[in-house]
């Protein structure tokens, strides 16, 4: 009898999977969008910041004894794209890490 | 076969994040878990937003099924799991409302229907408590084993075997139903 009572008839889906399917599509978009937009809008704000600091960095070339500076470029060539190389690539892997965490 | 059917949908979620897989599970089993809720709440519009929220962490910890069990046990699982929650996030609010003067008769009975519109099924297990009604309504209902029974609410199979003889018992002393009645 309590077997009998508990048997019920199957509830039809009516839609319940194909909105749960659409929520769990919305989330993932959600996912896979974050982090691309993350990235742009961080680059974007650390645009200017970024172009002072490299021009700060080139003025202070002024500061370095001219031989030592001939002495390094003749021996590293285009030592200052070189420099800028590492800081951009240092500061966009802090960048994706912080994004990551 | 249906377990087969069942764990190869599962591989293609967990290795693709495959939804249409994840879709085809869930119209599969949608109506055991929707029932299952429905039974444990007593009330069809929770039961079926419970039942959302239980797919939807179904799909976030979809990578831990180890495929040992049925899926429907394991869904069961988090459905028994996502309903204890609410039913204790609604207590709390409950408490919340009381402590702040309220009345806390609307969040208390959140779960409950009013005695009139209890059909012969909810008034048999209105005489259970939440666990015996979950173990009985999974045995009865839902079709799972004592093993997978024990596996979806983490309780030793004797445990289960003793919770479902002792519902039964209660529900004989308080309808003074013959052995013969129980099937």
């Amino acid at each position: 009898m309590l077997e009998a009572l508990l048997l019920s008839s199957p509830v039809a889906d009516d839609g319940f999977s194909r909105r749960i399917v659409r929520r769990l599509q919305r989330r993932l978009w959600v996912r896979r969008l974050t982090l691309p937009l993350a990235a742009m809008i961080g680059g974007a704000l650390a645009f200017k910041p970024l172009t002072g600091l490299v021009s700060v960095l080139a003025n202070l070339r002024v500061l370095v004894p001219n031989d030592i500076i001939t002495a390094t470029a003749g021996s590293i060539p285009q030592l200052q794209v070189v420099v800028l190389g590492a800081i951009l690539l240092a500061a966009f892997l802090l960048g994706m890490r912080f994004l990551e965490d | 076969m249906t377990d087969d059917i069942d764990h190869e949908l599962v591989a293609k979620v967990v290795s693709a994040q495959d939804t249409a897989a994840f879709g085809e599970l869930i119209r599969r089993h949608q109506s055991h878990v929707r029932n299952f809720l429905r039974k444990l709440s007593g009330d069809h519009s929770l039961a079926d937003d419970l039942a959302q929220d239980c797919f939807m962490r179904a799909w976030d910890k979809i990578a831990s099924f180890s495929g040992r069990g049925s899926f429907i046990g394991w869904m069961l699982k988090i459905a028994y799991n996502t309903f204890l929650q609410s039913k204790r996030k609604s207590k709390r609010y409950a408490e919340v409302l009381e402590s702040a003067g309220h009345v806390a008769d609307q969040a208390s009975g959140a779960h409950t229907v009013p005695v009139h519109e209890l059909n012969d099924l909810d008034r048999l297990l209105a005489v259970l408590d939440e666990e015996e009604r979950a173990i009985i309504v999974m045995s009865y209902a839902c079709g799972l084993s004592h093993r997978e029974i024990g596996d979806a609410t983490d309780m030793p199979v004797g445990t289960v075997k003793s919770i479902i003889f002792r519902g039964k018992e209660k529900i004989r002393a308080h309808f003074e139903i013959e052995d013969h009645q129980y099937g």
